[in-house]
């Protein structure tokens, strides 16, 4: 299959690519640039910009009033300052004329806002909230549970129960997941293999991106520097073709193993220890699965790539041609995401059958639910046969357009160089 | 003998003819050019030689069998458009160029190494390509064409962008390998080149091969009634004299085409009996550049045929 023509070429390109600066920097950037995004993503959610929140808490009765202060001065972001409170004790009638004093500072931002606990709240549940955003989710989600506490606790304290009973009334159901798998004991599932499925999704996706598009590159820059009609004399097309989508996808392959090399420590040995609930639990066939299935991923796209940018002469005429093919790794990348939610969804089962999609739903899928091995099976099948129809339909384009120079391709001639049978 | 017979050779691009059915032989040994105008067909006719094009309708035969990969094993092949990889190294780049024709080890690098003395790039060996000049570029594409010592060299206007000094030294190696038995192709447009280098020449026009034959018979049939003088005078008495039928001004000399072979010495006289002060007049001589103007210049013509001895 390979000659030394073949050979030759694929030299070149692994000289090309694996020592090339950019690759070498990408390769150890990407892992860097994923973990200070999520970061950077989980500080912005995290961040709800209350600091500094004061808020009054009025009601009706000087024993209520006394209730909340007890509770929520207790709080820990009370005590450190982010939140303070002011308590008061009016009636209903009162209030209105409190607001209209107050309604300035409201507007300045002076006080974040006044809860108005009736009497009436104390069966109903249904508080008040005067403040310029009264929508602002943060202040009252953070404080919905403890005002709900104090109401419980009033409402009860009239009934005679025990604080034993008052605690487990107000506890809410906690949910401990137990993955079911075929020959293996129940085990109780952490969090490790839904950062994982995540982990496999972002790194298939960075990489055919990155790969196809640097091969889509010098293919472009073979094709203006005219180094291809060089080529040519001494090799088929074919041959050239062959060498630039192995050459590109040998680099890729060797990549995402030096991206899992941590991932393996992790998961086969003992060296590093993760913290309870972030278990990682992947098989050595796993791991396999994923490079060889991810091998025929780049084979098939840095094709698409390939036959595009023989198509064109640089990248901004290549833009248009190349939307239908991010969107073929862009979709599934969503889908994949998407399993986090719910692994067993029929849409991520079928998807991580089909072509394309099944390079990227599949490994997300796989760490998740127990994928069964005929489903691995058709996976690997389908996504050869679709390497057997693509090769083909990208030699012909390739043959035809890597020669050409000058104006854009039209579809229509795009069309004609499939149906161009020699 | 043939070395390659190219036969019915047609090839159109959105309904345009490039080339039309194009047929020529290129003789064993030789040095053969081919000749037109810019866009005539040249540059499409080497690529189908090639098989880098596909003919829409002719063959290329080497040696009795239809060109494919092994033709292309065999063949240095320099193109009009030169293409080198920027970032690679001048040894590197001119190793693995002759890496994919199959040739590799320690003889071939030495080889370079000479190659690069000789065409005083030796202390170039390191750099990248895209830091020498674009004549240094030049050589070191050339270098890359006859490195693996192919059989077939085919040369796509290769003297275009060389200063007079590299011109001599890549006509000497072309006719060094001539001399080693290899088979030179070259297009050119530079119809003087052609007539100093070629043995055996075909010319196209308008894709059409108009003329095709070795050097010499084709001189012989169009120089019989051709004169090509030099001189310092007045020749304008000879417009509209019932002997001649054209004067062709070439700066440097003029041809002058009488209307019988007989006329020849008729001229001769004219001129003298005219005090133009002769300084050359050769008779039965006709260069390239006015049998190319003269056919390409006719309507139609069909394809003369001299024989290529």
């Amino acid at each position: 299959m390979f000659n030394y023509r073949i050979i030759g070429l694929l030299k070149r390109e692994l000289q090309e690519k694996l020592l090339s600066k950019t690759f070498i920097i990408m390769t150890i950037a990407i892992p860097v640039l994923m973990f200070v995004l999520i970061g950077v993503q989980t500080l912005l959610m995290s961040y709800e910009g209350d600091e500094n929140t004061k808020l009054e808490l009025i009601t009706e009765s000087n024993n209520l009033t006394e209730s909340f202060k007890t509770e929520l001065d207790s709080l820990p972001f009370v005590k450190n300052g982010y939140y303070s409170f002011d308590y008061l004790t009016l009636s209903r009638a009162q209030l209105e004329t409190y607001l209209m004093d107050k309604k300035q500072d409201l507007l300045d931002e002076k006080i974040t806002g006044i809860f108005f606990v009736s009497d009436s709240a104390k069966n109903s549940k249904e508080i008040d909230f005067y403040s310029k955003a009264p929508n602002n989710a943060t202040v009252t989600q953070k404080l919905s549970s403890y005002l709900n506490k104090v109401l419980i606790d009033n409402y009860f304290s009239h009934k005679e129960l025990s604080d034993e009973d008052l605690s487990f009334a107000r506890k809410r159901v906690d949910f401990t997941g137990y993955k079911i798998s075929k020959g293996q004991e129940i085990e109780e599932e952490g969090y490790g293999n839904m950062i994982l499925s995540i982990l496999f999704t972002l790194l298939l996706y960075f990489s055919l991106i990155m790969m196809g598009q640097m091969t889509m590159q010098s293919v472009m820059e073979e094709k203006s520097s005219r180094v291809v009609e060089v080529l040519l004399s001494s090799v088929s097309s074919k041959e050239l073709m062959s060498a630039k989508i192995f050459g590109a996808s040998f680099t890729g392959l060797m990549q995402m193993a030096v991206w899992l090399i941590p991932l393996i420590l992790v998961a086969f040995t003992s060296y590093f220890a993760l913290p309870a609930g972030m278990d990682i639990q992947i098989t050595a066939l796993h791991i396999v699965y994923l490079l060889f299935n991810f091998f025929l991923g780049l084979i098939t796209f840095i094709g698409l790539f390939v036959m595009i940018g023989s198509m064109f002469d640089n990248a901004q005429e290549a833009q248009s041609a190349m939307w239908p093919v991010l969107m073929l790794i862009m979709i599934p990348f969503f889908i994949a995401l998407s399993l986090t939610k719910n692994p067993a969804n029929p849409l991520s089962e079928i998807s991580s059958m089909l072509p394309f999609a099944s390079i990227i739903v599949m490994p997300a899928r796989m760490t998740l639910v127990d994928v069964p091995v005929w489903q691995f099976v058709l996976s690997i099948i389908i996504n050869i046969a679709t390497i057997m129809v693509i090769f083909p339909i990208a030699g012909k384009v390739f043959r035809i357009a890597i020669l050409r120079t000058g104006k854009k391709p039209k579809f229509s001639e795009f069309i004609k160089w499939l149906k161009f049978s020699n | 003998m043939n070395a390659l017979e190219v036969r019915n050779l047609t090839k159109k691009f959105d309904g345009i003819t490039a080339v039309n059915n194009a047929s020529f032989d290129v003789p064993e040994g030789s040095i053969f050019g081919l000749i037109g105008r810019n866009g005539a067909g040249k540059t499409t006719t080497i690529r189908m030689m090639m098989n880098i094009y596909m003919p829409d309708s002719g063959e290329v035969v080497l040696r009795g069998t239809k060109v494919g990969q092994e033709f292309k094993n065999k063949v240095g092949y320099l193109p009009e458009e030169r293409g080198l990889y920027k970032k690679m190294k001048v040894l590197d780049t001119l190793l693995f160029f002759a890496e994919v024709k199959g040739v590799t080890g320690k003889e071939v690098n030495k080889k370079a190494l000479d190659y690069l003395e000789r065409f005083d790039l030796l202390d170039r060996k390191s750099s990248k390509i895209e830091d020498l000049s674009k004549g240094n570029q030049q050589k070191v594409q050339f270098i890359s064409t006859i490195l693996h010592d192919p059989e077939f060299i085919i040369l796509d206007e290769p003297f275009s962008g060389l200063d007079p000094i590299n011109t001599n030294l890549l006509r000497e190696i072309i006719v060094e390998q001539k001399q080693k038995g290899k088979v030179i192709i070259l297009s050119t447009h530079l119809m003087d080149f052609a007539e100093r280098m070629c043995d055996h020449i075909a010319m196209i026009d308008q894709g059409k091969i108009i003329l095709n034959g070795s050097l010499n018979s084709l001189k012989q049939k169009f120089a019989q009634r051709n004169v090509s003088i030099t001189y310092n005078g007045n020749i304008s008495f000879l417009h509209g004299n019932p002997l001649i039928e054209s004067i062709s001004d070439y700066g440097n000399s003029t041809g002058i085409k009488v209307k019988d072979s007989d006329n020849i010495q008729e001229l001769l006289k004219l001129l003298v009996e005219n005090k133009v002060e002769i300084k050359n007049f050769s008779a039965n001589e006709i260069s390239l550049q006015e049998i190319f103007v003269e056919l390409a210049g006719k309507e139609e013509g069909e394809i003369l045929e001299v024989s290529n001895v």
